[in-house]
């Protein structure tokens, strides 16, 4: 996201908060060390993870994969609104984007309870431990993520940003792209390879 | 860090869009790609090559990336471009 100056000029500056985009980083460590494991051990146990990945729902984890781009997109669209000072406009869009952000949320745990109904958890075995453990951390980012997305939305619908202050719904519409990004390495790497 | 002015592009909420529309195509085709690709290494190539690209329409587009300074947008794109790497040499090797 850019810093839209009164001339109608963008400064090519970092978006966001500089303590955001480190936060940013971090997360995305700890899941690339998280999508490297589960590479590694199916490489070790390629007939186990091959038989887990049978019980998954692919067209779930597409329909999960659409709504958070779908989710991601009206965030962007969040912030054009921003930048046109237009804040009822962006609250708005976020509530659009945390309505199909549900959608996600209510296909994971039908996902879940069907593992449950077969019988099948994260003690089960090693690739449903991962499955289990990934897809669950990913699932609180995705609730956090909610929970940010809903505090910039109430200060954007009381006009509390503005083009030359609008540092917190960057970083916040940025937190959101992050969920998306790390879902769209988790989707194939789970569910399509 | 000097700051630099440029113009505002056209339709940038058009790009947005097209963005969109782009990686929910993407994500179709990762899935059906197994029914076109037979080869198991040309099929995960494919596969991680295609979460590079959307990738990098999330950081340039969404992300906004594409107006921050250079080292800032290649330190996340790299993102993109090892991670996949990284596990397309563990399923190939």
């Amino acid at each position: 996201m850019s810093t839209l100056t009164s001339n109608g000029l963008i400064e090519k500056k970092l978006p966001g908060d500089l303590a955001m985009w480190f936060f940013i980083l971090a997360e995305l460590t700890v899941f690339a060390i998280f999508f490297i494991g589960f590479a590694v051990t199916e490489q070790l146990n390629p007939e186990m993870f091959r038989e887990g990945k049978n019980q998954l729902h692919p067209t779930a984890g597409l329909l999960n994969t659409i709504a958070l781009i779908t989710s991601s997109f009206f965030v962007a669209l969040s912030l054009h609104a921003m930048h046109a000072n237009k804040g009822k406009k962006a609250a708005i869009l976020i509530g659009i984007a945390q309505v199909v952000a549900v959608i996600y949320i209510v296909i994971k745990l039908w996902e879940y309870s069907s593992l449950f109904e077969l019988g099948l958890d994260i003690e089960t075995n090693s690739f449903f431990t991962l499955y289990f453990m990934i897809t669950f951390f990913h699932l609180m980012h995705v609730l956090l993520g909610m929970v940010i997305l809903t505090y910039i939305a109430i200060r954007a619908s009381k006009n509390e940003y503005n083009v030359d202050n609008i540092s917190g719904f960057e970083a916040g519409a940025s937190y959101w792209h992050m969920v998306d990004m790390l879902w769209i390495i988790l989707f194939p790497l789970i569910y399509v390879i | 860090m000097s700051k630099e002015t440029i113009q505002i592009p056209q339709g940038s909420i058009k790009r947005t869009v097209i963005s969109w529309l782009l990686l929910i195509a993407l994500s179709v085709m990762s899935i059906y790609m197994g029914l076109f690709i037979q080869n198991k290494s040309l099929f995960i190539i494919s596969v991680l090559f295609i979460v590079f690209l959307k990738g990098q329409q999330i950081i340039d587009i969404f992300m906004e990336l594409y107006h921050a300074p250079k080292k800032w947008r290649l330190l996340f794109l790299s993102y993109v471009v090892l991670l996949p790497l990284i596990i397309c040499l563990v399923y190939l090797f």
